[in-house]
């Protein structure tokens, strides 16, 4: 069936992923599935081991879609485009007949990615990679509610669950569900960007195992995973909640953002003539902004808000939007929340950083903007 | 977001027009909850009264109807049209008059009990 | 120094008081002998006669107390305790001012025993509650067996088998001893051939072990390298009204044999572990059925048919429930020139009526497959079907045939109650299709217009429920998602494969709506693809079903 063109001169293993990856890259830009699929069945022809396929030439350019998305170089659409014809060469990769099925030999894993996480590929690679690696694997997909991976976990009775969270905003859901999966008796590995690029999130949730990648997590499921106390509570993870700010802060959020917004167009008339589109906009960014506060106070992290607002300062400036348009929004934050002293010195701190990061980058960057449509 | 405010629970008050004319008034949420509670009482109300040639369905205090809700107003419809009631919906709000559009009913549920049978929805 | 009158004086009165004494009492010199003990004493040690060595009387934990004493006086420390004769002491030192020790036994052998009771039944009562959370906290039925065969061979045994009451010709069995557990399917085996076993399976009461004759173990119960048995129990586990299995003890042939108090706490851990399985059993059997059900009415997975891009996207109300109001279906085309149809519908109501109907409609429409190349006719029969003088539920559906045609697909579109869906052209454009009609279920005679639609490669058409448009939510909480947000997503959508169009179709109504309460959420895309025409349909890189 493979009508495969090889590639013009033999490549060096070396030179293999980086030339499979930019042809990857390419065919997934300009929108050609076909493409996309010839340039992976060729790489296998070629002798590229299918793990090295998966996670340096399909994870190298989902990394990179992801780059360019936050460079404005790709709308959420494109990047929509772009994974689901990476979840294509994926599904095509595990048909192919010269990736012959592995016998499942060390045990059950289900792979799963938390309530409201959509950006299922990284964990879809885990999951290949293991089932590569002799795993019998149960991918569940992107936001999976709780109570289906608990049922799913009653029913199939797994070794551990792989849980995936790109979304530091996720963390309480994450945490709420890595309980729920130890309270089974099953244990949990997480990875993905929520956890920090050090896994601290993942030890303050009490979750049995974490790695920073899908190669780190196949290496580390090595080892057998020990399960927990069946009797470990949530609230042992977190002391700090017991000041009730996150619980009381996420409770008011809507109401949180309606009076930033409000503040918002007092001192800022022109918002008022926004139009539906733009309203929408302002409205979903102090959204996030308020979002990303709750889910600092439920980690007790500063630098969980203080990195949200600098590296939305770097998208704003990609936009052509003047970053120092964040300070107004955190004035008015902190004083909406002016009785939760944890919060107030959460955004105090941030307030600094992001005022820091932004005398580091001097005035706004006259910035190539792209406006990223494909060809 | 899912408090019960008075003004979502379902409300229902009639008044006799005249000897053979009834005036139900709904307000509140007409929805997957409430719409047996609607359906029971206008079906006793038409079960009390034999000699009742019009019901009039005040719905103007209508803030929500939901397809549980439209299928109680088709029940009762059928109901009036056995019974030879003349059934008025007065006082629709636009988002049932929405509603009744995009489902292909508010001919049926408004033209006088003879022509009730079939007609294509007006577009 | 004192006179020997008063010596002889002194003597007489501790003689009086010494055999008075209701106590044990043995007076020590300080050269290591016997000075004097009493009668009391003398009972428990006859040979503890004036004179004699301290080291050849007195057992080896009082010899320990004394010499301490005499080296290292510590008069806060506990008195020490030890068996004497059978019985438990505790022993009390007084120090005379000759260097005379005179050493009083206080019996407290009741006092001991009640102590270690109570230690033990602290023991077993938290040992209880730790295995209850330990056998609760998982609903599946191996994971179940194992907990209940692990502990139970860690506190109350040797070894533990767990047995499953029978199905079919296979045993399910646990085994476990104190290096782990391991779980069996075994056939040809007879519960029959284990004394009380059968018995228990079918929840009888025990019989007592004294009873049980260990030597019948058969092979397959006892683990290997067990060695001889010596003492077996069988219980029954006791589950919710049912029978959830059995539980064997058994003891190695130089353990002491199982004492009553031991059985009757093992009939307490059975009912705990018999409970945990029985639960699990349920839930399994529940799931099953859901399960089984849920394959018929969970909606098919997409993919490419006959060069047609057809992706899908469902969220229920619920999140505990996945069989909602919303459904669809694709019946891809039996050859490529064929037309594939595909059907979205809403029907009204929740839970397992609206999932009968759903059924219902599903069926009806597959049957009239035949009929599909008029969209009115079937849907005509289909509310034929559907009607009933019980009841005025209903269905709004959307339903499209398409067909490749050169680069392009052909569509025809008809809406029966249902929102028009909207068709995102490659310039961005959003456009409702022109196709409007009666809901189907309660009206005797419908209507519909049916609308003829062309896509260019990169264009799709969007088909969707309402709980998309009328989610509730945004940032500011209360507001509608609604048509316009709907059409301004869309716009960005051109060119955009088919599945790329309902993910993003469908995270935006979810994120929408976040923590809400929400209605049924589907959407389905049909796409022409993009690329080149050259291709023939059926040679594309993703034909058939996903992941």
């Amino acid at each position: 069936m493979t009508t495969s063109s090889a590639p013009p001169a033999p490549l060096t293993a070396g030179d293999q992923v980086p030339f499979y990856t930019s042809r990857l890259w390419e065919a997934v830009r300009a929108g050609d599935e076909y493409a996309a699929g010839t340039g992976v069945r060729d790489a296998l022809t070629d002798g590229v081991p299918p793990e090295t396929l998966l996670l340096d030439v399909i994870g190298g350019v989902q990394r990179r879609v992801g780059a360019e998305w936050a460079a404005n170089r790709l709308s959420v659409a494109q990047e929509h485009a772009a994974t689901a014809i990476n979840e294509r060469v994926i599904a095509l990769l595990a048909q192919h007949p010269d990736v012959p099925p592995v016998p499942p030999a060390r045990g059950r894993i289900t792979v799963a990615c938390v309530d409201g996480e959509w950006h299922a590929l990284p964990a879809r690679l885990l999951a290949e990679v293991l089932r590569l690696r002799g795993w019998r694997v149960d991918y569940l997909g992107a936001q999976v509610p709780a109570p289906h991976l608990i049922a799913h976990l009653h029913l199939t009775n797994p070794d551990l669950v792989a849980l995936s969270s790109s979304l530091v905003t996720r963390l309480p859901a994450a945490h709420a569900t890595i309980t729920a999966c130890q309270a089974t008796g099953v244990p949990v590995l997480v990875g993905g960007a929520a956890f920090g690029s050090d896994g601290r999130h993942a030890r303050q949730l009490g979750a049995d195992a974490w790695a920073p990648d899908a190669r780190q997590a196949a290496e580390r499921l090595r080892r057998p995973l020990t399960r927990r106390k069946a009797d470990h509570q949530a609230i042992d993870d977190l002391p700090h909640l017991a000041d009730q700010e996150y619980t009381l802060a996420a409770r008011g959020s809507r109401q949180l953002v309606r009076e930033v917004l409000a503040g918002l167009e007092s001192r800022f008339p022109t918002l008022l003539d926004y139009d539906d589109v733009q309203r929408d906009h302002t409205a979903q960014d102090v959204a996030h902004l308020v979002e990303f506060l709750t889910a600092a106070l439920y980690t007790d992290d500063t630098e969980l808000f203080s990195g949200f607002l600098v590296w939305t300062a770097d998208v704003l400036r990609a936009r052509a939007v003047p970053p120092e348009s964040l300070l107004p929004a955190l004035d008015l934050l902190e004083r909406a929340l002016r009785d939760f002293p944890r919060a107030v010195g959460l955004i105090t701190r941030s307030r600094q950083a992001l005022s820091r990061a932004l005398r580091a980058s001097g005035p706004p960057a006259a910035r190539q903007l792209d406006p990223g449509q494909p060809a | 977001m899912t408090d019960p405010s008075p003004a979502r629970i379902l409300h229902l008050s009639s008044t006799a027009v005249g000897p053979d004319v009834l005036r139900i008034t709904v307000r509140g949420e007409l929805d997957v909850d409430s719409a047996a509670e609607f359906q029971d009482a206008v079906t006793e109300h038409l079960a009390a009264r034999s000699g009742l040639r019009a019901l009039r369905v005040d719905c103007g205090g209508l803030v929500l109807c939901d397809s549980m809700g439209l299928s109680a107003l088709l029940m009762v419809h059928r109901r009036t049209t056995a019974l030879g009631v003349s059934l008025h919906l007065e006082e629709r709000p636009p988002a049932l008059d929405r509603l009744l559009a995009v489902t292909g009913t508010l001919d049926h549920l408004t033209a006088p009990p003879a022509a009730a049978a079939s007609t294509p929805p007006s577009s | 120094m004192v006179n020997s009158a008063e010596r002889s004086a002194d003597n007489a009165w501790s003689d009086a008081a010494l055999h008075a004494a209701p106590y044990p009492v043995l007076v020590a010199d300080p050269v290591g002998t016997v000075r004097r003990a009493n009668e009391a004493f003398g009972l428990l040690v006859p040979d503890a006669v004036e004179g004699s060595a301290l080291c050849e009387v007195l057992p080896d934990w009082l010899l320990l107390a004394h010499d301490r004493l005499s080296a290292a006086p510590a008069p806060h420390a506990p008195p020490p305790r030890g068996e004497v004769a059978g019985r438990s002491f505790e022993a009390h030192a007084t120090r005379l001012p000759e260097g005379e020790v005179v050493w009083w036994l206080t019996d407290d052998t009741d006092v001991r025993l009640a102590e270690r009771r109570l230690l033990q039944e602290r023991n077993r009562t938290a040992f209880l509650a730790r295995a209850s959370n330990e056998l609760l906290s998982s609903l599946n039925l191996d994971r179940c067996m194992e907990v209940a065969g692990r502990l139970a061979a860690a506190h109350l045994a040797d070894a533990a088998v767990v047995i499953a009451p029978p199905r079919g010709r296979a045993l399910s069995v646990v085994s476990a001893d104190g290096t782990g557990a391991h779980s069996r399917q075994l056939t040809g085996v007879a519960p029959e051939s284990v004394p009380g076993l059968a018995e228990a399976l079918r929840g009888f009461p025990p019989v007592p072990s004294r009873w049980i004759d260990p030597a019948a173990a058969p092979e397959w119960l006892v683990p290997e390298d067990f060695g001889p048995v010596g003492a077996m129990v069988v219980t029954p586990l006791p589950g919710h009204g049912v029978p959830a299995g059995a539980l064997v003890l058994l003891r190695r042939a130089h353990h002491a044999a199982f004492s009553e108090s031991e059985e009757s706490f093992a009939r307490l851990f059975a009912a705990r572990a018999g409970a945990a399985m029985s639960a699990a059993r349920l839930y399994a059997e529940q799931a099953q059925i859901t399960e089984t059900l849920m394959r018929e009415l969970l909606p098919p997975r997409v993919g490419q048919v006959g060069g047609v891009e057809f992706a899908a996207r469902y969220r229920a109300a619920k999140d505990g429930e996945r069989v909602g109001g919303d459904f669809y279906d694709i019946h891809p085309a039996a050859a490529p020139q064929d037309e594939s149809l595909v059907v979205l519908g809403d029907v009204c109501g929740k839970g397992l009526d609206a999932a009968v109907l759903t059924g219902k409609i599903r069926n009806t429409l597959h049957a009239l497959l035949p009929l599909s190349g008029d969209h009115v006719r079937m849907l005509r029969l289909l509310n034929g079907a559907l009607l009933s003088s019980h009841h005025t539920r209903f269905a709004t559906l959307v339903m499209a045939s398409a067909r490749r045609r050169a680069d392009r697909v052909e569509l025809r579109v008809t809406c029966a109650g249902h929102p028009a869906p909207l068709v995102v052209r490659a310039d961005g454009r959003v456009a409702e299709v022109e196709t409007h009609g009666n809901l189907v279920g309660v009206l005797p005679e419908i209507d519909a217009v049916t609308a003829p639609l062309i896509l260019a490669p990169g264009e799709s058409l969007v088909l969707f429920t309402d709980g998309i448009t009328e989610s509730k939510g945004g940032p500011l909480g209360d507001e509608l998602f609604g048509d316009a947000r709907l059409r301004r997503a869309l716009a960005h959508c051109a060119g955009m494969p088919a599945e790329a169009v309902a993910e993003h179709v469908q995270m935006l109504a979810t994120e929408w709506v976040g923590v809400n309460k929400h209605d049924d959420m589907a959407v389905v895309t049909v796409t022409a693809p993009r690329g080149s025409s050259r291709r023939a349909p059926g040679g594309t890189p993703t034909e058939g079903h996903g992941a």
